[in-house]
């Protein structure tokens, strides 16, 4: 494993971007002057697969689409794979699933994929080898030519994973990837992502399930806008004497209110 | 702008309409039905108008001038005459609404155009015979037509048959549309309202989707850029647009042989650019829908407007002069009125360049602030 997990701030006047895919300062987010993310602190270093936990309306999605250019921030600074973003020329390296899935259900899969190639500029023999390739991954490839429409809750939401990492991104952002996909499909798509991780690729990813936690490199513990605790699965739960994650998030949570 | 992520957004929104079948029947059907319906319901001649004659002329020695005339009446299929020889039914028939109207030469009609005659003859002063004609004037096309029938009978039966030549005659030598009949007219209308209906209501309905759904911030995370998006679909809806405008100008020739003088490539030219420029608008009104069912509601709002006050069925000088500002300021007004000029006038772009560069800038305006829309969202 060759994953550079270091987590410390960097010492000294400059930071040195390239090592942090992810790299925010003081992000701050607010909707009609209620706090969305406030003054979030992300160090993310390449190869690391990162999850952020943490109830509902912590700020999770809204992080990651500021992040995404989708929102604007109200203030603090934030740089992807070293650009500030609103991102113009780094876009073609991120990969971003949303959680509301946003893929054409009129299309078929394949059309979906291949509308993506086409934004992405792939050209068609290399779309046509990853797409073989992500269609076994999310286990659809009898479903290539089926329209979105007819596909089941699951099927749609491994479409759109499919989508986001269409292009073969250095630094991809999932929201809520996992759910509604059964567990078997799902240990399929963690051994996915750690083999993207051996490759060298970033991914941060939210999830609501503590198991799938426990397989993050790094955990970010989110609530109220605030990363309250962040570090190994492992060290997080030492530091909250805690036997599992969810223990510790309350445990932060409940030192944090304090 | 990149051209292979234009044609990746081109090619998506096609794929899309591909699929729903239903859509792309009506987008082919829809303006076949329009071009038919409105063909047979206000195009061609007037014909078969059913009307009542009473024939009580009892001649002269000259001749019996009323049957002349009835002949030259039964001679054209305009009217469709009864003969019945009571005033009183033929009256009660037009009251009933059961004929237009009811034609009544009096026994001395004949007698008395013969004494008319003779006086003009020796310059006297004149003392016109009376025909009588009972009418429905319910509706003014019909009842003019009716009368000029009559007129050009009596006419005819006047300068044939006595050799009297009316003082005046028109002659008459079209500039353009010689032998040109209403759908003539209207045909080009046509066009372009069903061209700006259908891409306003797909481009409406199209993004109020993309933004609902999440589709479009997905797209916008992608290097696609904001103008990329809008030209994409501008090509895609000015495609259809384009193949609309083909159904309503084949099923025009085939069914009602409309006549058309000049460049059809200029034609679905203009077609084009206004399709593009309704597709602008619908992309920027999609922005204050929340979901489908209120944009819709933008329709009437648009499509009135543009039936009644931009000049497809009725003549711009028709519409009343505080109202006139309303048609300035709607696109298919330039539209109607430039592919009015190239199909029935045969004028090229050296004519047309006018309103085709107001349909120009339009396109461009709505373009632009599209763009300029989405970009403010980031």
């Amino acid at each position: 494993m060759t994953a550079n997990i270091q987590q410390e701030k960097p010492k000294g006047k400059k930071p040195d971007f390239s090592a942090y895919p992810v790299y925010t300062s003081k992000l701050r987010k607010e909707f009609d002057g209620v706090i969305a993310v406030a003054g979030l602190d992300l160090r993310i270093g390449k190869g690391v697969l990162y999850g952020m936990i943490g109830p509902n309306g912590s700020g999770k999605t809204t992080a990651i689409k500021v992040l995404m250019g989708l929102l604007r921030a109200k203030s603090g600074r934030a740089r992807l794979l070293g650009e500030r973003v609103p991102l113009k020329k780094n876009r073609r390296r991120i990969g971003y699933m949303p959680q509301e899935l946003a893929i054409y259900s009129d299309l078929t899969i394949h059309e979906n994929l291949e509308l993506y190639a086409g934004l992405f500029s792939m050209d068609p023999e290399t779309f046509q080898k990853r797409e073989k390739e992500l269609l076994t991954m999310i286990d659809l490839r009898d479903r290539k030519d089926s329209l979105v429409s007819h596909l089941s809750g699951g099927m749609k939401h491994r479409a759109s994973l499919a989508c986001a990492l269409v292009h073969d991104p250095e630094l991809v952002f999932l929201d809520e990837p996992t759910v509604g996909v059964d567990p078997e499909l799902r240990a399929g798509f963690w051994k996915y992502f750690n083999e993207l991780k051996s490759g060298g690729k970033t991914i941060v990813l939210t999830t609501h399930y503590m198991d799938e936690a426990q397989k993050c490199d790094i955990v970010g513990m989110m609530r109220l806008g605030e990363l309250i605790a962040e570090g190994t699965p492992q060290s997080l739960m030492e530091g909250a004497g805690t036997s599992n994650l969810e223990d510790a998030f309350l445990e932060y949570a409940r030192r944090g209110s304090k | 702008m990149n051209s292979r992520r234009v044609m990746a957004v081109s090619r998506k929104v096609l794929q899309s309409l591909r699929h729903d079948k239903r859509t792309a029947g009506f987008l082919v059907l829809m303006p076949f039905f329009m071009i038919t319906i409105f063909g047979y319901t206000f195009g061609g001649e007037m014909k078969n108008v059913e009307v009542y004659v009473v024939n009580l002329d009892e001649g002269s020695p000259n001749g019996t001038v009323s049957d002349l005339i009835i002949a030259g009446l039964s001679s054209r299929d305009t009217l469709d005459l009864r003969l019945v020889n009571s005033v009183d039914v033929a009256r009660q028939k037009v009251a009933d609404a059961e004929a237009w109207a009811a034609i009544v030469f009096d026994a001395d009609f004949s007698e008395g155009v013969m004494t008319a005659l003779e006086m003009l003859r020796q310059g006297s002063p004149v003392v016109p015979s009376v025909v009588q004609v009972y009418m429905d004037a319910t509706n003014p096309n019909i009842a003019s037509a009716i009368l000029s029938e009559l007129q050009r009978s009596m006419q005819i039966v006047l300068v044939t048959n006595y050799n009297l030549v009316p003082p005046i005659t028109v002659s008459q030598d079209s500039v353009y549309g010689e032998g040109a009949e209403f759908i003539d007219f209207f045909a080009p209308g046509v066009m372009g309202l069903a061209a700006m209906m259908v891409t306003f209501i797909l481009s409406i309905i199209s993004f109020v989707h993309e933004r609902s759904t999440g589709t479009l911030d997905r797209l916008l995370t992608t290097p696609v850029t904001e103008g990329e998006i809008v030209a994409g679909y501008a090509i895609a809806l000015g495609f259809v647009a384009l193949i609309q405008s083909t159904v309503i100008l084949v099923s025009a020739i085939l069914l009602f042989q409309i006549q058309i003088e000049g460049s059809v490539i200029l034609a679905l030219g203009v077609i084009l650019v206004l399709g593009i420029g309704m597709q602008g608008t619908g992309f920027l009104l999609s922005s204050i829908a929340k979901n489908e069912f209120q944009a819709i509601q933008f329709l009437p709002l648009i499509l009135f407007p543009s039936i009644l006050l931009a000049g497809v069925f009725w003549p711009l000088e028709s519409v009343p002069a505080f109202l006139r500002p309303i048609s300035d300021f709607i696109p298919l007004t330039y539209a109607v009125e430039a592919l009015r000029s190239v199909m029935i006038r045969g004028w090229g772009l050296d004519r047309v360049w006018p309103d085709l560069t107001i349909l120009v800038l339009f396109a461009f305006a709505m373009l632009a602030l599209s763009t300029y829309g989405l970009k403010r969202r980031r």
